[in-house]
């Protein structure tokens, strides 16, 4: 059994007497690519900077491919690579001196990628930090992580700033990177982004993994929307098991099924159906299924976020 | 949202609504009063000191005509304080040692308070949030002017209250009005540089650019000042030099208040340029064109240590440059300086006992101000290790292959050795000076002399570093703290004869007075050790918390 690129055990992280992380166990396995949603304070950035060992957890402990973050953190860096949403870079080198530097000091560079990745992202390297845009700084920063070919890749909002055309070429990065059988940790509020790029997804609300699993293990967790036109009127469904949020317009029906949808067809079949949809609920359904009550995820939000 | 706007309206019929259009100009003056009330203090007791110590040491009309003779027209001395006019009596020693002594510092002050207060705040982003609303760029720097100008408000009430009450002593005997000018001349350095600094904000692309810019002008008017009072023909130099200016002012001896015309025209005119320039150029960037391209990529350090040297060596080769100039002008007037001492009987007596007299004997004690410097030069270097982890520079070291250990060790070693050569060019430095003069001093002593000034620097430093592991967020505070009181204690509890257990609390106070006295390398390695053991706690506590940020 090989070791996992990531895991926590019951990793726990306060900061004075607000909790930003109760007893996480997650594990991303090696080439694998995991995505970590949730709303603000729900405790991603807590994770990821308890992974890099730039906090101290409170209790418990992550490892990255076996090593512990906090006491082998050196050992474990050589073997990851870390995308922040915005970081601090110094204003006065350009972006080849940055490159040059963060390089050395990470130890290894694959020099025909880190120029294939500057030609990818567009990036102009002979500008000096504190002239670059937002979005030139983050492929910067995008550019000195990809071409280190770490083992595990770990992501915080790693397309913040991106335009659309530089979101499509990191994804084209995190899929090589899958194929080359790198693993990736990714945290991001774009959930087609997650949707189209992570094997497994988990979902963390006030500090806890409330849902950890494949698009298709959620979904079948979760409800089925139905949509149903009948030549005449509309019969009565809301006394059907499984059915709920029914919205009837004129001779059409919509609602959601959770479990058997047989009782329903049934109720169909027998009042002249015409025209029947269903499809799965998309993550962002899945995702907001899970938050009835946003503000008190943002009462609840971490120094560290 | 109903109960949030009924909680606003509370509020406001509560009279707790301020407008929000004066938020620059209330924080401002909230920061720059802070420390000028701080710093007017420091200046007020370093006043006090001056004259109580010339009122005791210099009693008999002999031992003040000496001191006459020896300094009213050197023209070193002159040239490194300004002319020493009428300093047979208390008003004009203290002037003389105070005004252009207190005015630099002063400058330094007003340098980094302008800059900080005006283009730090933007480049940390927080006026952009203000600047969306209904505040525009210019009455935002019409507001960090009235802001700074609160400063320097508090900076010449605190230090006048002081002024004033010492000059009431019979001893003294410096009147109320007189004390109010001499204070208003002391603090001119201070609201010219701060104007200069919000100025230089406006013309740099950052802070640090800023703080340069601001500080060659503050170079450039010192030498200036220095050619004019060299005793040539350039005399009129002091008339295009606002140091210059602060020296014509001629407070407790010929008061000329007419120089107070070109200070006020320079402040009104940086102002108006300031609001002016602010108007005209986009946030975040500068009035003068900056380079934003590079051709090629320099050959810069590709270590972390390297770095931070490359990032530092402006800010370090000024330190060297300082430290060597003023060790040379020291040592120079150290044969003179060794006459008055001797002419103080009780200097004499004491100097006697130790077996030493002349250059060594005035070196012994005017070297307590290159230790002061190099402990400045320890908080510096502590600071700049906080500042690169609450920007968040740091995090992109230590996300990689790069422990913290390294991080901390390398900067503890880069101030160790930083704070000792800074020692070992002073040490080296003054003895060139005095070498210069034929005064007899050698130098292996002052080479010890130079490793002994280094002594409270470290302590200052290990206590720094100490400080940064446990609550990164004081380290200003508790630093610049320190060094205050060892200062304090070491001048002030010394004129006045507080208990020795309070005086032995002062790291100035431990260290022996070489050249005049033997160095204690006992106690200098005792102090050595505390250094060392508090540096050592802060590797092993930093790597038991967080980063933190700002």
């Amino acid at each position: 059994m090989t070791t996992p690129a990531i895991e926590t055990f019951d990793l726990r992280k306060d900061f004075g007497s607000t909790r930003a992380l109760i007893g996480l166990n997650l594990q991303v396995n090696e080439g694998e690519v995991v995505g970590c949603l949730g709303p603000n304070g729900a405790g991603k950035t807590t994770l990821i900077r308890l992974l890099l060992g730039l906090i101290i957890p409170t209790a418990g402990r992550a490892e990255i491919f076996g090593l512990d973050s906090r006491r082998q953190t050196v050992q474990a860096h050589r073997r990851l690579a870390y995308v922040p949403g915005e970081a601090s870079l110094w204003p006065t080198l350009s972006g080849a001196e940055t490159l040059r530097l963060l390089g050395k000091v990470h130890g290894h560079v694959d020099e025909a990628y880190q120029v294939e990745l500057i030609d990818r992202f567009g990036l102009d390297v002979t500008k000096r930090v504190r002239a670059l845009s937002k979005g030139n700084r983050q492929k910067l920063i995008l550019v000195a992580a990809l071409m280190t070919r770490a083992d595990v890749l770990i992501l915080d909002e790693p397309t913040s700033g991106l335009d659309p055309l530089m979101e499509q070429a990191f994804r084209l990065c995190v899929h090589e990177a899958k194929e080359r059988g790198q693993s990736v940790l990714l945290s991001s509020h774009i959930l087609s982004e997650v949707e189209a790029l992570c094997d497994r997804i988990g979902i963390l609300r006030l500090g806890e993994l409330v849902e950890m699993g494949t698009m298709a293990e959620m979904r079948h967790l979760s409800a089925l929307t139905v949509e149903a036109t009948f030549e005449g009127s509309v019969p009565d469904v809301t006394n059907v098991a499984g059915v709920s949020m029914v919205d009837v317009q004129g001779t059409r029906v919509r609602c959601q099924v959770r479990g058997s949808i047989e009782p329903l067809l049934s109720v169909f079949a027998s009042s002249g159906v015409v025209e029947l949809l269903s499809r799965e609920p998309s993550l962002e359904e899945l995702f907001l299924s899970h938050y009835g009550s946003p503000t008190s995820e943002v009462a609840s939000a971490s120094p560290a976020q | 949202m109903r109960a949030l706007h009924s909680n606003v309206s509370a509020r406001r019929g509560a009279g707790n609504e301020r407008p929000s259009s004066t938020v620059i100009a209330r924080i401002t003056a909230r920061k720059s009063g802070r420390a000028g009330v701080g710093w007017g203090v420091v200046f007020g007791l370093y006043v006090a000191t001056q004259a109580f110590a010339f009122a005791t040491s210099y009693k008999t009309p002999a031992a003040r005509h000496l001191l006459v003779v020896e300094f009213a027209h050197n023209t070193g001395i002159s040239a490194l304080v300004g002319p020493a006019n009428n300093i047979g009596t208390v008003p004009g020693f203290t002037a003389w040692k105070c005004l252009t002594v207190l005015a630099i510092i002063g400058a330094v002050w007003g340098i980094l308070t302008g800059t900080k207060l005006t283009r730090g705040e933007e480049d940390a982003g927080r006026w952009e949030l203000l600047l969306v609303g209904p505040v525009t760029r210019r009455s935002a720097a019409q507001q960090a002017l009235l802001g700074l100008g609160a400063g320097a408000l508090a900076l010449f009430v605190s230090s006048a209250l002081i002024t004033a009450a010492v000059g009431r002593s019979s001893k003294v005997g410096i009147g109320t009005g007189a004390a109010l000018y001499f204070t208003l001349a002391v603090v001119s350095g201070a609201i010219m540089f701060l104007a200069v600094g919000a100025l230089c904000g406006q013309l740099a692309t950052s802070r640090r650019q800023a703080a340069g810019f601001a500080s060659a002008i503050l170079g450039a008017s010192y030498a200036l000042r220095m050619v004019a009072d060299s005793g040539s023909d350039l005399s009129w130099l002091r008339w295009v030099t606002p140091l210059g200016w602060i020296e014509e002012l001629q407070p407790l001896t010929r008061p000329r208040p007419f120089a107070l015309v070109p200070i006020t025209c320079l402040v009104i005119i940086l102002a108006g340029a300031t609001v002016s320039l602010a108007g005209r150029r986009d946030l975040g960037a500068g009035t003068l064109a900056d380079r934003s391209s590079l051709s090629s990529i320099r050959r810069l350090p590709t270590s972390p240590l390297g770095l931070t040297l490359y990032s530092s060596r402006s800010t370090l080769i000024a330190w060297a440059l300082s430290i060597v100039a003023y060790g040379l002008l020291l040592g120079s007037i150290a044969k003179s300086g060794g006459k008055i001492i001797t002419s103080s009987a009780s200097l004499r007596s004491v100097f006697a006992r130790l077996g030493v007299s002349g250059a060594e004997a005035y070196l012994g004690v005017a070297l307590l101000i290159m230790s002061v410097a190099l402990a400045f030069v320890a908080v510096g270097q502590v600071s700049a290790a906080r500042k690169e982890e609450s920007s968040g520079q740091l995090d992109n070291l230590l996300v990689r292959p790069f422990s913290r250990s390294t991080w901390i060790g390398e900067r503890i070693a880069l101030g160790v050795v930083v704070i000792v050569v800074g020692g070992l060019l002073a040490g080296v430095a003054t003895w060139l000076g005095a070498v210069s003069d034929h005064a007899h001093v050698h130098l292996t002593s002052m080479l010890g002399a130079g490793v002994n000034v280094c002594v409270p620097a470290l302590v200052v430093f290990g206590i720094g570093v100490l400080t940064l592991a446990i609550v990164p967020r004081f380290v200003s505070v508790v630093t610049y703290g320190l060094l205050a009181w060892f200062f304090l204690i070491e001048i002030v509890g010394g004129a006045v004869g507080v208990n020795h257990w309070i005086l032995d609390l002062s790291a100035f106070h431990q260290m022996s007075a070489a050249p005049a006295t033997p160095v204690d390398w006992t106690t200098n390695a005792v102090m050595a050790a505390i250094a060392l053991i508090a540096a050592g706690l802060g590797i092993e506590l930093f790597n038991l918390r967080d980063l933190k940020g700002e």
